[in-house]
């Protein structure tokens, strides 16, 4: 087990520059995940961390060792790979067993070890079958196998579930979580499934175009994302956000609409984008008339389409609603449950303390 | 209008015609396949057969006889006394040709499997021989190696006083070898890239995290996963090198002595010096038996040694 610190570290693929300046404290044990869009960099951060890329400046420690320079094998991590990277040509245990083998380890030591991990992870009927001859499922687990037989003090994975369908994706996503548990190793995660992060983080690391954008608890991000892009990525169903400025305290949407926001003195006159999750709506007398465009219960939950004058906003109610389509609804919004962000730089505007309701 | 039956358009005659689409499908592919097959008949499997029945006949053309002798020819193989020298040479030049070629080919895929400057201009230096003209490429060579030629010339700059390549005994040999090879190790090369070109990236780099060093990485990873281009081109280099007669016709003639007289050199001579074309056939008939025989080891030996990927 190790910590992983990442120090100011800059990365280019030739003159374009791919990580800029990241710098992120892992602490030992922890599981944290490197979530953002296609192409942000995740999976260069993730093998810079294992070795396979290097580094143009900065510092990368596991535990206390700088490794700037350390070859993969010398670093003590094992990896997962996106589309599992098994060697076609050998058994499930050649496998599992190849990085024990490269290291010189006892035949007996070996075999010990491989079916240790078959054991933890239910695929010892595979042993003897090659990865042609296994469900996606199976060699996403084979390929876990592979990473732990060798106790490695960090694990990373690359997406190691966005092959498998959306039901064993559910699955793995728990195994990998009651595997965190049992081993209680460092775990460093690349996804860019925001469920996955929000459910599985101990920490979620936010990229966006090479530059960490927030880290923070997955909670720590929902409630209070930074910026307008946090805000917009995290979330199963996407913030609804307002344009428009303050006025005499009161926020006016950009269809000069009054919508019913805290009041904000410190915003007068700013451009502001207001945001709010879809849960945090509420249906209340003091709220604003919206129009109703779509209703879609789900039984437990109502989702709402609805508009403030020519602004979209999706909602999400408890229990069940009527409303005819073209219908208007009062709407209000949660107690401190807002969000305001500046509407050139994009950047969170704290006014009050936030609030954990 | 009565309808009689429940699917009034297929009427009871269009059911039994036996113009069927099933047929007619069949009618089709054979005749997609009908100009191929007409040439594997009058280019191979006539002159096969012809050439199985001049073996069993004493032909000899320049006195217009021919006469059925049975196994007389076959009895006469047995016995010549030329030919286990004659199948000694080719088995030296298939095996040098063949671990030359290999070896080589697959050091030059991999070196130019790199990502470096400069690799495509090299491809195609060391795969344009293969379109060259067999017989120009040997006339080429022969003046190269000649006692006065311009490979000794260049060993005298570096003050090496270099051999008769083509009339030594062991240097015959070697040179025919490396003539081949230099000629068509860029076929082998290409087949090479491109199954390198097949393994994936994420392999090696599970490799390095696995602690594989680069070697392990070759006889582990690469080579197992190149196994079924290995086995396709030795069989290919093989059976081309056992049916080599050109390049020995311009560079050696076969000499000095019967040094690089291979089986095909021997036929020729038997055949179209000698004119005895009942024997020649026989030794048709033997190469075509080695060429299978070695063609169908190597094909069983696959499942020992290929690794399998269907
Ligand atoms: N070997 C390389 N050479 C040049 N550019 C590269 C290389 N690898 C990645 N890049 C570039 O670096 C950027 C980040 O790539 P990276 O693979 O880290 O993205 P990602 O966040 O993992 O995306 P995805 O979610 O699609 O996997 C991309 O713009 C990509 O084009
Ligand atoms: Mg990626």
């Amino acid at each position: 087990m190790a910590s992983v610190s990442i120090a100011s570290v800059n990365k280019s693929f030739g003159s374009h520059p791919v990580i800029k300046d990241v710098s992120v404290e892992i602490a030992d044990g922890e599981f944290v995940i490197l979530v953002g869009p296609s192409g942000c960099g995740k999976s260069t951060l993730l093998r810079i961390i294992a070795g396979l890329e290097t580094i143009n400046s900065g510092t990368l420690a596991i535990g206390d060792r700088r490794v700037n320079d350390v070859e993969p094998k010398d670093r003590d991590i094992a990896m997962v790979f996106q589309n599992y990277a098994l060697y076609p040509h050998m058994t499930v245990a050649a496998n599992m067993a190849f990085s024990l083998v490269q290291r010189g380890v006892a035949k007996a030591e070996v075999e010990r070890h491989v079916h240790e991990a078959a054991a933890i992870l239910e695929i010892e009927p595979l042993l003897s079958r090659y990865p042609k001859q296994l469900s996606g499922g199976q060699r996403q687990r084979v390929a876990m196998g592979r990473a732990i037989v060798r106790n490695p003090k960090v694990f990373l994975f690359d997406e190691p579930l966005s092959n498998l369908d959306a039901k064993l994706r559910v699955q793995m996503r728990g195994e990998i979580k009651a595997l965190h548990h049992r081993l209680a190793t460092t775990m460093i995660y690349v996804t860019h499934d925001q469920i996955e992060a929000m459910t599985m983080a101990d920490r979620i690391v936010v990229l966006r175009d090479g530059k960490v954008e927030q880290i923070g608890s997955p909670l720590d991000l929902y409630d209070h994302p930074v910026n307008l892009f946090v805000a917009g990525f995290l979330g199963s169903n996407g913030m609804a956000f307002f344009r428009g400025n303050y006025r005499d305290g009161q926020f006016v949407s950009s269809d000069g609409l009054k919508l019913p926001f805290a009041t904000r003195g410190d915003l007068e006159g700013r451009d502001v984008v207001c945001g709010v999750r879809p849960d945090d709506f509420i249906l209340t007398d003091d709220g604003v008339d919206a129009t109703v465009d779509v209703l879609e219960p789900t039984g437990s939950e109502t989702q709402m389409l609805a508009r403030w004058g020519s602004q979209k906003f999706t909602s999400l109610f408890r229990g069940r609603l009527t409303a005819p389509p073209g219908s208007s609804v009062r709407l209000g919004i949660a107690p401190g449950r807002a969000h305001v962000f500046d509407a050139e730089s994009g950047l969170r505007l704290d006014g009050q303390p936030p609030c954990h309701a | 209008m009565a309808q009689d039956h429940p699917l009034p358009s297929i009427s009871p005659d269009v059911r039994r015609s036996w113009w069927t689409p099933a047929r007619r499908d069949h009618f089709i592919g054979y005749l997609f396949i009908l100009p191929q097959i007409t040439g594997l008949v009058v280019f191979v499997l006539v002159p096969l057969a012809l050439m199985a029945w001049y073996s069993l006949n004493e032909w000899n053309v320049l006195a217009g006889t021919f006469s059925f002798v049975g196994l007389g020819n076959y009895e006469k193989l047995a016995t010549d006394p030329a030919l286990p020298g004659v199948l000694w040479a080719s088995a030296c030049f298939s095996v040098g040709l063949v671990l030359f070629n290999l070896s080589l080919a697959l050091l030059l895929a991999v070196l130019l499997n790199q990502k470096l400057a400069g690799t495509v201009v090299f491809r195609t230096i060391f795969f344009s021989p293969v379109v060259v003209s067999l017989v120009a490429w040997a006339i080429v060579w022969r003046f190269l190696l000649q006692q006065d030629g311009g490979i000794n010339a260049v060993l005298r700059m570096l003050s090496i006083d270099g051999p008769n390549w083509l009339r030594g005994p062991n240097t015959a040999m070697v040179s025919v070898i490396v003539v081949q090879v230099v000629k068509n190790v860029g076929l082998n090369m290409v087949l090479f890239l491109a199954a390198l070109q097949n393994v994936p990236q994420e392999l090696y780099e599970a490799a390095r995290v696995d602690g594989a060093s680069r070697w392990t990485q070759f006889f582990r990873i690469t080579v197992p996963l190149i196994s079924p281009t290995v086995l396709l081109t030795s069989i290919i280099t093989v059976a081309g090198s056992l049916q080599v007669f050109a390049q020995i016709a311009v560079l050696t003639e076969g000499g000095p002595g019967t040094s690089t007289t291979v089986l095909v050199y021997y036929l020729y001579q038997q055949a179209f010096q000698f004119h005895f074309f009942g024997y020649g056939a026989s030794l048709a008939m033997l190469l075509l038996l080695i060429v299978g025989a070695l063609t169908y080891l190597q094909w069983s030996l696959r499942k020992a040694w290929v690794y399998d990927n269907d």
